[in-house]
């Protein structure tokens, strides 16, 4: 064995340059491929017959390119790290080869099992070659198998690996071969007895695994006389005496001993690749262990291929593994060091000495920012921006930067100087003096992550900067960077075409995929794999149904459309444009329009759920059931998330869970089930805790809702109190969009408490910041409490109030959900109840008609405090127009809400749905 | 010491007990004693050990000759032919004899097919064929009983190449306990303990073998104290064992005290000249030593009795490396894990040679595979973080300090390392640094980093208590060795200042006058501080005066 091979692969250039040559290109040859290479004989046509018929065993031209077909897929698929045993190519081979009865599967198992000898062998190879090299006096125009295709390369690199065998190496190959002969049949007595019970039909198969063992090495014996002496010691052992107990123990050890041949080394890697595809999109369906066992094994079998342990790393991230994921991850670096991740920056000219350690950094800061260690993300990445910086590796920066603002955007920071360690490794402040804020160092990353990306053209890279600065244009208000100077007029707003724009620019990625240079180097063998698959799926099928008389014609194109097939756009480039889409969901969440977020996301439900992450997927789930919940109640919604719990349990989805919480908490307020709310507010109160990590945005909204549970149970001081410090919080933590909210809330508070007067600016407040930040359906709202809050102040405001509320209505109506559109409604009829120029009499219409519509959206949404005041209302009203029939009635619901809420009953069932 | 036989060693190593157990010579004399065997195996220790227990031999008569035929073809590696010979025999000795040398033809025809299919991405999942086969026949006789103590261990070691670990350390203590002078069962019982715990639950007879295994399974896993406990022990009663003496001195090395281990060393080579066993833990002693004449001698003597044992390039590599040509160390590093793949300190060594030839990928790359064979080995760990901090990259280096210092808690220059790259310029974590220094000087610090660090970096923090404290130490240290530097002379300034900061005059005097003792800059400073001194002791309010100077 080459002891070295690892130290000199990474040791110079020269001499990297020599084992890569040298490993890489060059196939190893196994029966597998012999198997293949055999194939690809039979498909190459022979010289006599014309162009027009199609060579000897097949039918039609068609059959003839369904065999091509699954060649070529042979060659590039990747589902396993194994080669497939004989009977599995069988089984695949039966599905093209049932026309002619099972010539091609008799005629591929007679060849190979006619192999006995190393001279075989030599002519089995000479006969390839006779594929490849036309006849003399051959024109151009016939057909002859294109040295340069992808079969005709296969098949000249299985000859190269031939011809550069040593003797012992076509040993190896013969006993090999041998054994994958021997494997089909063995495995075909198992299949038949699968329990055995009684000791004869035990020993019997002994008997026969051993006839096979003993087949094999008389086989090899008849080859070497000299070593005879190998069959008969293995023999000897036949005599002694064999325990029938052991028997299942030995069956597996014989699974250990067959001849284990990897695939190439191109579709080992498109293998990882897979696999760490099907990590990202869904962590909970690979089980931890048994998923590190099969890689364990494949480590096993290839030492060399470090990439393994790479996917190890994903695996422990993927469980929250965090002692493994960062021995695994170091492992990984420490071995690959000379080779990258990012391999399209890995040009000839790459200083190879000084490696690719500052994506080993790159890493470490990614899992310390998924699990939560902000500090120590920023460490590492403080540390990777020098390193990059001081190999001139400039892609690796512009990753780097795009992390960075990722974490500094996730992160609540609130500290303004000493984030980022050195003013070296930005660059930036040092010229203007002023220190900057954190949001502005995020937006200058940004900016500059995208600058490189695009002098770079990492097309991906580019799409996600975009989407970042869309969701930083969507929270912030963009000041000037300099502080002096002649200072333009500017505008205190956030600016919504920006978003648009990033977004729009974001979802470039899909053309620029289509254009660029991308689609070459992701063909990753994928699409071959799964057509093998439906290939068998396809033939059992087919094989049941050809129990009908007469032979059927096969299309040979349905196998594409069997279930669905992978997109032939690599996944990666699908998540990121899927990923605008979301955020185009949620902009429009922001800015109050409810139809478009409906559409965006039903897109991204529809459009790019199989490449999506099980997160974001459910993220999209949630957005629609937030939409259904504010408009069509809460009977539909528990529905609808009850179907998707089926597909993400609610245990292991993060996203799900919260969804369900928010729903419990705002139905049992609602309903008035205090002590249930407060249950539910002590589990968000769990979550938000800093054990796992800490995620700002859950922290607010938990006490944003412990709020809201202090004031529906009437403790006005103790809700203004953790409403005015979540204030402040989010005022630390320049979280502007949460603050329109919280001050709404507090408005909200104050009203309640009859402190109409206190409540006004907080309203006034929260509807300026509102303004400046585009949301038009919480301004809305918080328009709607001003109207409120004046009309508190007494009948002579009903007027502001009323002109306050007709001014709001456009919105609410075109886009509020159920509960605002009620309280808008009542509020209007209180407006008009109050106003001393108004009596019902003269135009009940005007009262009566919201109130109806409120009590009805009311029902839905089982929101008993408000209903109860709608129905007094109409009580009231009636009462004035003398309708005793319709006043009684409202009245008798009037009191059915007073009782619900006063004395809540069967509390408990609020916690089921 | 011997390197716990494994997979990859050669045969040579599995062939040396052999000779005990074929010949049964040694046997045939313990017989007429009878019940005698026990005194005479075991030691005169004070202790109560079990005693010997004797197998029962086969009836010899059967065969003899088909099995002294078979012998001697084992003899002369011709192992194929030996089992054949055997074939049908059901003797206990036949059987083991035709097992083991099917094994040995399966371990031969594997190191061939090894080198035969390495193909490009290393594959090596070359195995025994022999494996199954014997495991199936070998777990039979065990059941039915029909097998004797080489039997088992045979039967260990095919399990531990099959990797069933817990059931080869039952087997290979059933053996031990039936025989135990099989010190190769007892290697391999070693090799598969790799915890103290695993060390702590075997079911071992209290012979007194066990002590040689538990004081080596001790030194094998750092636990240092009790092994050398032991071995002085055992010394006490086997007076003149080569192999003790080495161990001891393996401990000793282990623990740093090199002179004492050199004693022992010198010793056994004058005893024992053509020794090659722990000759590496030698030359490691002699390079520390730096001792190049007596590391130069050393290598000449094992190059003349065997070139090709991996301690004997070891040794070489070792002199190249002191007499700073490196490429050749490395070259003959190479060849020592050529020889054994396994050998973790021929690793370590030569990452630290790539080190020096500044070839950061390579070197790498040998400290992680010797991590990778005992994830134990503080040394590489160490190097893996000193190699990323040389790169610039200290917060990655971090991971390799905490997992050297984490095994090795009582070392100082770990926490110092560590404590370096927390003080770095660009992490410039000073309290994490100050916490991991604390370490160092409370783990007997002997070059005296630890404290003066601790007292600067106080001294940055503006904690002057503490840094006077330290400052204080260090001094005190640095008397006691007579060592007398810049670092000296800071401390003394430092403390001076201090103290008459504080208005401690006298001690402030104190520390002025034993600065005045020196050239420099600092002695002016002293002599000025001494008159401001002697101006405040005389009760002259110099101070108030500056003030409004000022």
């Amino acid at each position: 064995m080459n002891v070295f091979a690892g130290v000199r692969s990474a040791a110079g250039a020269e001499q990297k340059d020599a084992g890569s040559a040298g490993g890489e290109a060059l196939l190893e040859l196994t029966p597998h491929r012999m198997a293949v290479c055999h194939l690809v004989q039979v498909f190459a046509p022979q010289q006599e017959g014309g162009p027009a018929t199609p060579p000897f065993p097949f039918e039609s031209v068609a059959h003839h390119n369904r065999l091509g077909l699954f060649l070529f897929s042979l060659t590039r698929s990747c589902e396993d790290f194994l080669e497939p045993p004989l009977e599995e190519l069988l089984r695949q081979l039966k599905a093209v080869d049932d026309l002619v009865n099972g010539w091609l599967c008799e005629q591929l198992t007679t060849t190979l099992s006619g192999l006995i000898s190393p001279d075989d062998l030599f002519n089995f190879f000479d006969k390839l070659r006779g594929v490849l090299t036309s006849p003399e006096g051959a024109s151009v125009e016939d057909e002859f198998l294109d040295p340069n295709s992808q079969l005709g390369v296969y098949l000249r690199c299985c000859i190269l690996a031939f011809n550069s065998m040593t003797f012992e190496g076509v040993c190896h190959l013969l006993s090999n071969l041998v054994a994958y002969c021997n494997s089909a049949e063995t495995s075909y007595d198992l299949a038949e007895d699968e329990d055995f019970n009684s000791e004869m039909e035990m020993s019997d198969l002994m008997d026969a695994d051993i006839g096979v063992r003993a087949g094999v090495f008389d086989k090899y014996g008849q080859g070497y006389a000299t070593e005879s002496h190998m069959g008969e010691s293995s023999s000897s052992f036949i005599h002694a005496p064999i325990s029938l107990h052991d028997f299942d123990e030995d069956n597996i050890f014989k699974a250990d001993e067959n001849p284990t041949c990897l695939r190439s080394r191109w579709q080992l890697e498109a293998y990882l690749n897979q696999q760490a595809d099907i990590l990202e999109k869904d962590p909970s369906s690979v089980p931890l262990n048994s998923f590190n066992a099969t890689m364990t094994q494949l480590q096993t079998l290839a030492p060399e291929l470090h990439r393994v342990q790479f996917l190890q790393h994903l695996n422990a991230l993927s469980h929250d593994d965090y002692v493994s994921a960062l021995d695994n991850l170091h492992r990984y670096f420490d071995y690959s060091a000379g080779q990258g991740l990012f391999s399209r920056s890995l040009s000839a000219n790459q200083d190879i000495i000084v490696g690719k350690y500052e994506s080993a950094l790159l890493s470490l800061g990614s899992l310390h920012c998924y699990f939560g260690h902000p500090k120590k993300a920023l460490e590492a990445f403080t540390e990777a921006v020098r390193v990059s910086q001081m190999n001139n590796d400039d892609s690796c920066l512009a990753y780097i930067l795009g992390a960075i603002s990722n974490l500094l955007s996730k992160i609540g920071i609130s500290s303004t100087v000493g984030i980022i360690g050195s003013p070296y490794s930005l660059g930036n402040n040092s010229g203007l003096g002023t220190p900057l804020s954190i949001q502005q160092q995020l937006l200058v990353l940004l900016k500059r992550s995208l600058k490189r990306a695009d002098m770079l053209k990492l097309t991906s890279l580019i799409s996600f900067d975009h989407i970042s600065l869309a969701k930083f244009d969507l929270k912030h208000v963009q000041r000037p960077l300099v502080s002096f100077g002649p200072n333009a007029s500017t505008k205190l707003r956030t600016c919504p075409a920006d978003v648009c724009k990033s977004l729009r620019l974001s979802s470039h990625v899909l053309s620029d995929f289509g254009t660029g240079d991308l689609s070459t180097s992701h063909d990753n063998g994928s699409f071959s794999t799964s057509w093998l698959r439906n290939l068998s799926t396809a033939s059992s099928s087919w094989c049941s149904s050809s129990a009908k008389p007469g032979k059927q014609i096969v299309n040979d194109f349905d196998n594409f459309h069997f279930n669905a097939q992978p997109s032939p756009i690599p996944t990666s480039v699908l998540q990121l444009a899927g990923s605008a889409y979301l955020m185009r969901a949620t902009a429009w969440e922001h800015y109050g329009s409810a139809p478009m977020v409906r559409m965006n996301a039903l897109v991204y439900t529809t459009c790019f759920a199989d490449a999506a992450s099980s997160s974001e997927l459910s993220l999209a789930y949630v957005k629609l059931i937030q939409q259904l919940v504010v408009f069509k109640g809460y009977s539909v919604a528990f529905g609808a998330l009850k179907i998707a719990e089926e597909k993400f349990p609610s245990s292991t989805n993060p996203h799900i869970h919260l969804l369900k919480m928010q729903l419990l908490h705002d139905r049992a307020l609602h309903r008035g089930h205090l002590r249930v709310a407060q249950q539910i507010c002590d589990e968000f109160g769990v979550l938000s805790s800093s054990v796992s990590g800490v995620d700002i945005e859950l922290k607010t909204e938990a006490s944003l809702r412990h709020a809201r549970t202090l004031l529906a149970a009437k403790q006005f001081s103790q809700a203004a109190v953790v409403a005015n410090s979540l204030f402040s919080t989010c005022y630390k933590y320049n979280m502007q969009v949460e603050n329109a909210s919280v001050l709404l809330l507090l408005a909200e508070i104050h009203k309640k408490s009859d402190n109409a007067v206190l409540g006004l600016p907080y309203a006034l407040a929260s509807q300026s910041f509102c303004k400046s930040f585009n949301l038009d359906l919480l301004e809305a709202s918080a328009t709607l409490t001003l109207a409120e809050l004046w009309l508190a102040l007494g009948s002579s405001h009903a007027k502001r109030a009323l002109s306050l509320v007709y001014q709001s209505l456009p919105m609410i109506l075109g886009h509020g959900g159920l509960e605002l559109r009620a309280r808008a409604h009542i509020v209007l009829a209180k407006c008009y109840l109050t106003d001393r120029e108004y009596s019902v009499s003269e135009d009940p219409r005007a009262v009566l008609d919201p109130l109806n519509q409120a009590t009805e959206d009311l029902q839905v949404l089982e929101y008993h405090d408000m209903a109860a005041e709608a129905y007094y209302l109409k009580a009231m009203a009636y009462n004035h127009l003398g309708k005793e029939g319709e006043r009684e009635e409202a009245a008798a619901r009037f009191k059915e809400h007073v009782t619900a809420v006063e004395n809540p009953h069967d509390e408990e069932a609020s916690l089921a749905y | 010491m011997d390197t716990p036989s494994s997979s990859g060693a050669g045969p040579g190593g599995r062939l040396l007990h052999l000779h005990r157990s074929g010949g049964s010579s040694f046997r045939r004399r313990m017989r007429p004693g009878g019940g005698g065997g026990s005194e005479a195996g075991t030691p005169l220790g004070g202790v109560s050990y079990v005693s010997t227990p004797i197998p029962d031999d086969d009836a010899f008569d059967a065969g003899a000759d088909k099995y002294l035929l078979a012998k001697t073809y084992f003899d002369c590696r011709e192992y194929r032919r030996a089992a054949h010979v055997l074939r049908g025999h059901v003797g206990r000795k036949a059987v083991f004899l035709r097992c083991y040398a099917l094994y040995m033809a399966g371990e031969k025809r594997k190191d061939e097919e090894t080198i035969e299919l390495e193909g490009s991405l290393g594959k090596s999942n070359v195995v025994n064929q022999e494996l199954v086969a014997l495991e199936r026949e070998l777990s039979t006789y065990r059941r039915t009983g029909a097998i004797d103590s080489f039997g088992l261990y045979l039967y260990g070691i095919v399990l531990r190449d099959k990797g069933c670990e817990g059931l080869a350390r039952t087997v290979l203590v059933e053996s031990v306990n039936s025989y135990p002078w099989n010190w190769c069962a007892w290697l391999e019982i070693q090799s598969l303990c790799t915890t103290s715990d695993i060390l702590n639950n075997l079911n071992l007879k209290n012979h007194w073998m066990k002590d040689f295994f538990i004081a080596s399974a001790h030194l094998e896993l750092k636990m240092h104290e009790e092994a050398l406990k032991r071995y002085e022990r055992l010394m006490g009663v086997f007076r003149c064992s080569d192999y003790i003496q080495a161990q001891i001195a393996t401990v000793q090395y282990s623990m740093r005290e090199l002179d004492d281990a050199d004693m022992i060393f010198e010793e056994l080579l004058r005893t024992d000249p053509f020794r090659v066993d722990s000759m590496d833990i030698y030359s490691n002693l002699l390079y520390a030593k730096e001792s190049l004449t007596a590391l130069s001698f050393l290598a000449h003597r094992v190059f003349l009795t065997d070139k090709y044992r991996p301690e004997s390039c070891c040794i070489i590599a070792n002199y190249y490396s002191l007499k700073g040509q490196h490429e050749k160390s490395v070259l003959y590093f190479q060849r020592a894990l050529k020889l054994n793949r396994k050998y973790l300190s021929a690793w370590t060594l030569m990452g630290h040679e790539y080190v020096e030839l500044k070839n950061t990928p390579a070197a790498i790359d040998a400290y992680r595979r010797a991590v990778d064979i005992n994830p134990r080995d503080y040394r590489a760990w160490y190097g893996l973080g000193q190699i990323y901090e040389m790169m610039g990259m200290p917060f990655y280096a971090l991971y390799y300090f905490r997992k050297s210092s984490h095994l090795q808690p009582n070392d100082a220059r770990l926490w110092i390392a560590m404590a370096q790259c927390y003080e770095s310029d660009p992490l410039q974590m000073i309290e994490e640094a100050i916490k991991c220094y604390e370490r160092a000087a409370n783990s007997n610090d002997t070059e005296g980093i630890a404290l003066h660090q601790l007292a600067k970096l106080h001294s940055m923090l503006g904690q002057s208590e503490e840094a006077a404290f330290y400052y204080k130490k260090d001094v005190e240290r640095m008397e006691v060795e007579e060592r007398q530097g810049q670092n000296f002379v800071e401390a003394l300034l430092f403390l001076a200042k201090h103290c008459k900061s504080i208005g401690r005059y006298e001690e402030a005097e104190h520390y002025c006058t034993r600065l005045l003792d020196y050239t420099g800059p600092e002695k002016e400073t002293a002599k000025s501080m001494l008159q401001g001194i002697k101006r405040e002791q005389s009760g002259f309010p110099s101070m108030d005066i500056d003030h409004f100077a000022l």
